[in-house]
């Protein structure tokens, strides 16, 4: 019985995958500016840091900071085709497949993730020693509970992603704008791309508390030894509950909104 | 058939640039609330695109050889860079890709006016797409006053051609790259966003703690370096030859004619096999 949940899921994900290329030929260009950033902000690390300690962060730890954040950085940002299904109106179709809304597009994701695994993380990780920064998590607990971490990591963005769309189906707005804004303002709270203990006036400790930072400073956070791993995940669980409880509420009443966009 | 810019054109221009901006005025008084929802939504980008910059040079009192305030400058010159190309190349104009690979060309093409001429003034918004330029010379004013440099009107004309050679270059390249819409439609009708993903991600970064390598090749094949590092380090005075000031409207003029030349074959292979969107197999009917 429940294999064929789990086949579809498969399906699902090896056809977002084998899609990504079909669609996109020039997706090497994108893998090459994402290489491109990696140069940027070790050596823009290195020039801010040298070898001081910032927010209890030497810069080898920042380094690897850096380098797990972009071999993981689809999961950390953890963004579906939602909005565009939303948009184009496919989601009408979708609600037609006999599998759930949130597995599809988890399968969509995941599907996209495993490509990009393949072709940017794995040949990233594998050139770690050449950058001069060690991939290895700061210890053995570190590196058994990145994983936990980062199941909870995606689901929080999962629910995140589920509440966005909802809220915009709700404003009825334009999904392109939305995105943008949600995206950027993402990037800054999220702790993805400047660790949280390295911002000024105390900003760090008050984005901790944000579910932006469950989604990529937590797990990056355990995978570093920065922190206590216990307390950021039970404050990943927390968000997850309590963001899937309101995305499907807000779903469920605004079910008319989506039937009426649909198609 | 060609035509060439004359004074004919050049007040034509000025003419429709005008009209554009009535219709740019028009729109945002009649839809408030997207106008709201989009300005709102690039302010937000640009804020956020120089925040964690701007975050870090605070934290640490400047990044490397840049004090606190050179940083300010340099995010300045990077938000006014793209506050100009909003203003001046709207409605996917920069995205030259998207029109093309969606048979959107066809649109401009049947105009009664030169291509270029359509491109100049298409895209025109100075009031709903200023959400970048004016915090851009907010920055640029809060670092002015801070920094010891003395600001003659030969260094504003300079600040403002290398403004306008930043942005000529940044669209240059996106229509070097997004001529390939012209051979592959469909796959490359988004290779404008990555090369712009490019520009808008890597210019707030200060390049000097690159390699000389990697750094060579963003001046050169990858010439993200001119949208904002160079020409900012010139103007403040960072080190650099004498001719450091001239450079990135040089290399705008260079880029440019290879951008139009990129594109006039692209036009000519367009001319041959055109759009495959009115086809029934085509893309995006």
């Amino acid at each position: 019985m429940l294999s064929a949940p789990i086949r579809g899921f498969g399906k699902t994900a090896a056809m977002a995958a084998s899609g990504f290329v079909g669609d996109s030929p020039l997706f090497l260009a994108d893998y090459l500016l994402r290489f491109l950033r990696v140069l940027l902000l070790l050596s823009l690390w290195r020039m801010i840091l040298g070898n001081r300690t910032a927010g209890g962060m030497a810069i080898p730890v920042v380094l690897t900071y850096t380098l797990i954040a972009e071999v993981f950085s689809e999961p950390l940002t953890c963004r579906t085709e939602l909005d565009v299904a939303l948009w184009n109106g496919s989601i009408a179709t979708r609600v037609l497949r006999p599998m759930s809304l949130v597995a599809q597009f988890a399968a969509d994701s995941c599907g996209k993730w495993a490509f990009g695994l393949c072709l940017f993380s794995l040949p990233l990780l594998l050139a770690s020693p050449w950058l001069g920064v060690s991939p290895m998590p700061a210890g053995v607990r570190a590196g058994l509970l990145f994983p936990v971490s980062l199941a909870l990591a995606v689901s929080v963005g999962l629910a995140l992603e589920f509440l966005f769309g909802g809220w915009m189906l709700m404003l009825e707005q334009n999904p392109w704008a939305f995105g943008r804004m949600r995206g950027a303002v993402t990037l800054l709270l999220s702790g993805k791309l400047l660790p949280l203990p390295l911002l000024p006036w105390g900003l760090g400790a008050i984005f901790g508390w944000l579910p932006f930072a469950a989604v990529a400073a937590a797990p990056l956070q355990v995978y570093t030894g920065i922190g206590n791993p216990y307390r950021l995940m039970l404050l990943q669980a927390g968000w997850s509950v309590v963001l899937w409880l309101a995305a499907g509420r807000l779903w469920t009443s605004n079910r008319e909104r989506l039937v009426a966009h649909g198609g | 058939m060609e035509v060439r810019p004359t004074t004919g054109n050049l007040s034509r221009l000025l003419k429709l640039w005008r009209l554009h901006a009535q219709m740019d005025l028009i729109w945002m008084m009649r839809d408030l609330r997207s106008f709201l929802m989009y300005s709102g939504s690039d302010l937000l980008i640009t804020a956020a695109g120089v925040t964690a910059m701007l975050l870090l040079a605070a934290r640490f009192d400047g990044i490397g050889p840049w004090s606190r305030l050179q940083v300010v400058f340099l995010l300045s010159y990077a938000t006014l860079v793209r506050g100009l190309l909003d203003i001046f190349f709207n409605y996917n104009v920069l995205f030259i890709s998207r029109r093309v690979g969606r048979g959107q060309l066809d649109h401009t093409l049947v105009q009664p006016q030169p291509l270029w001429l359509s491109l100049l003034t298409e895209g025109f918004t100075p009031f709903s797409g200023s959400a970048a330029l004016l915090p851009g010379l907010g920055l640029l004013f809060w670092s002015l006053r801070g920094l010891s440099l003395s600001v003659s009107p030969q260094w504003v004309a300079w600040l403002l051609l290398n403004l306008i050679g930043s942005a000529a270059l940044t669209t240059a390249v996106s229509y070097l790259t997004g001529s390939l819409a012209f051979w592959a439609p469909r796959a490359g009708e988004e290779v404008c966003t990555s090369t712009m993903g490019l520009f808008n991600e890597l210019k707030v970064f200060p390049l000097d703690g690159l390699s000389g390598a990697t750094r060579l090749g963003l001046l050169s094949v990858l010439p993200v370096g001119f949208a904002a590092w160079y020409p900012a380090r010139a103007l403040l005075r960072l080190g650099g030859p004498w001719w450091a000031l001239g450079a990135t409207p040089l290399v705008a003029l260079l880029a440019s004619l290879l951008a139009a030349w990129a594109f006039r074959r692209g036009l000519a292979h367009y001319g041959r096999t055109g759009s495959q969107r009115y086809s029934l197999f085509g893309h995006r009917r």
